[in-house]
């Protein structure tokens, strides 16, 4: 437990889920976690989210799958994974001995797959959470309609709910007309808090070539060029519901994390911040206690959704 | 993995050209605003710099004659090998190909280390004209193995050198890369099931299967037995 001598104490709550530090990795960032041991102490993060695992394995998107464009990067993975069935006979031991939250990530192309998957991983006692990855924009049509369709989106959040009691954070896609108004059927449906937002889709095109860059065509657009865009989002869910926000969206330092805390997210999320710097989830969370510590505050919970007038989370 | 101090939005993946003691080199050229960035670095100046990263080229397995193709830059993933397997009493024979005369670099360090060396350049201006691949299938044919490093036209045609040559080729990979330690899978290549290298993955759904695997450049490679790639 953080101590008065230890500073201000930056702990958030998912759900049951207590974060020592309000920092997650961003599911398909982070990988399992152990890719970054060799480079960063995993005690130091609030939690990995794991790349999502779906219900059969995949062999993901043709390359290429990376596009770095202004202020940001392209990708469309297409969520490679072994499938579930290898994933808990090969994988998921590993996370025991984890020194951070482990938060398994969801991914479905039906209401069946979502509950079967959730089900399945959500029993191992290696998985401290799960996230359900609803908002996927890279497997054609498929995998983004459940975020993009408030019935589906219902169906899926009703359908991992009825299986699990751990923490289920339903993570939500900025290419919706009204993100608010699906963060409230998703609420209603029994998430216990949001993850605010997944990518933004986006294209690059080679001029020489005369064709799309990335072998998907299309893909989502990550890194501090979404930023605003996911601030506003949090700002606009956090007027729209009472659970807790997971913002994400460029975040690199801690100025950007507490643009999204202000704006009324418990905790955050760092992705492609990642590859710039291993080091960024470290400094995010100094750069927080740094913070509290000047403005003489206790709890960095006493200033989620403070710039936000409509914010109607507890605090 | 390198970061340079204005922070473009992924790292760039860089060889270790020399090392002596605590000293090491890189070597780049400056094609746009990253590699300007790093080209205009005074000392003193900071770089974020993680890795080692991912394999390197099994030299053992490439026996006592070793061909090393380098394509441009290229170049920067070979002196070190070269060394080693001088070191080791190998024969080595440098393959080496530019755009342009003044983009062949170091072709004399090479040689003053013990290497053989054969130069083209695209343009004629030194060396063979044409491809650094054309001079492997025309004197390649002794040798016991072939690691090569430059740009993918290159290697692919080096792989198809090989082939007919009869002899095996260790290719090493560029990709854009994300993160660079097998975290993100944004860097694949398609590669046999059956290769070694191959990530642990079962058979993917019906009506998916194919004959490869997507194996990750930074984490199972960068380096690949040119026999089992399969793009």
């Amino acid at each position: 437990m953080v101590t008065e001598a230890a500073g201000p104490d930056i702990s958030a709550r998912l759900g049951t889920l207590t974060l020592s530090a309000p920092t997650l990795m961003g599911s398909g960032c982070y990988g399992s976690g152990e890719e970054y041991a060799p480079f960063i102490d995993l005690a130091q993060l609030g939690g990995v989210v794991l790349k999502s695992v779906t219900r059969w394995p995949r062999l993901g998107n043709d390359a290429p799958r990376l596009v770095p464009v202004a202020g940001g990067l392209l990708n469309a993975i297409g969520l490679q994974n072994p499938g579930i069935d290898a994933y808990l006979a090969n994988d998921v031991a590993k996370f025991a001995d984890r020194p951070c939250a482990v938060i398994g990530s969801v991914a479905g192309f039906s209401v069946d797959d979502y509950a079967d998957v959730t089900e399945r991983l959500a029993a191992r006692d290696e998985i401290d959470a799960i996230e359900l990855n609803i908002s996927c924009p890279n497997v054609g049509h498929e995998g983004e309609t459940f975020a993009c369709d408030p019935a589906l989106a219902e169906r899926a959040t009703r359908a991992a709910r009825a299986v699990t009691g751990k923490t289920l954070i339903v993570k939500l896609s900025p290419n919706v007309t009204d993100i608010a108004s699906i963060a409230r059927v998703v609420e209603d449906a029994g998430a216990d808090a949001l993850a605010v937002i997944n990518t933004v889709r986006g294209m690059s095109i080679d001029v020489e070539r005369v064709r799309p860059r990335l072998g998907n065509a299309s893909g989502g657009l990550s890194g501090p060029a979404i930023r605003p865009i996911a601030v506003l989002a949090v700002w606009e869910v956090a007027r729209a519901v009472r659970i807790p926000i997971v913002g994400q969206g460029g975040i690199e330092t801690a100025r950007d994390a507490l643009e999204f805390i202000l704006a009324g997210a418990s905790a955050i999320s760092i992705g492609t911040g990642n590859f710039t710097d291993p080091r960024a989830p470290l400094q995010v969370a100094d750069g927080l206690r740094a913070y509290l510590a000047r403005r003489g505050i206790a709890r960095l919970a006493d200033i989620v959704g403070a710039a936000n007038p409509g914010f109607l989370g507890a605090r | 993995m390198v970061v340079t101090p204005s922070g473009e939005r992924v790292a760039t993946a860089l060889g270790i050209y020399e090392a002596a003691s605590e000293r090491v080199s890189l070597m780049i050229v400056v094609v746009g605003p990253r590699t300007r960035e790093l080209a205009s670095l005074e000392p003193g100046d900071r770089l974020v710099l993680f890795g080692p990263l991912g394999n390197g080229f099994d030299l053992p397995a490439l026996g006592g004659d070793v061909a090393l193709v380098a394509g441009g830059v290229g170049l920067a993933s070979l002196l070190l090998p070269a060394q080693r397997l001088l070191a080791d009493g190998a024969r080595v024979h440098l393959y080496y190909g530019a755009r342009t005369a003044a983009a062949l670099v170091d072709a004399e360090l090479f040689a003053s280390l013990g290497a053989r060396v054969s130069l083209s350049t695209d343009d004629g201006t030194r060396g063979h004209r044409g491809y650094v691949s054309e001079l492997l299938a025309r004197d390649g044919a002794g040798h016991d193995g072939i690691a090569a490093c430059g740009p993918s036209p290159m290697l692919r045609a080096v792989g198809d050198v090989a082939r007919t040559l009869g002899v095996r080729a260790q290719l090493s990979l560029e990709e854009t890369f994300a993160c660079g330690v097998g975290a993100c899978w944004g860097c694949v290549v398609p590669l046999a099931r059956e290769s070694a290298q191959a990530p642990a993955f079962p058979l993917p759904a019906p009506g998916e299967a194919r004959e490869f695997v997507h194996a990750r450049i930074c984490r199972e490679g960068p380096v690949f037995w040119s026999d089992e790639l399969r793009w």
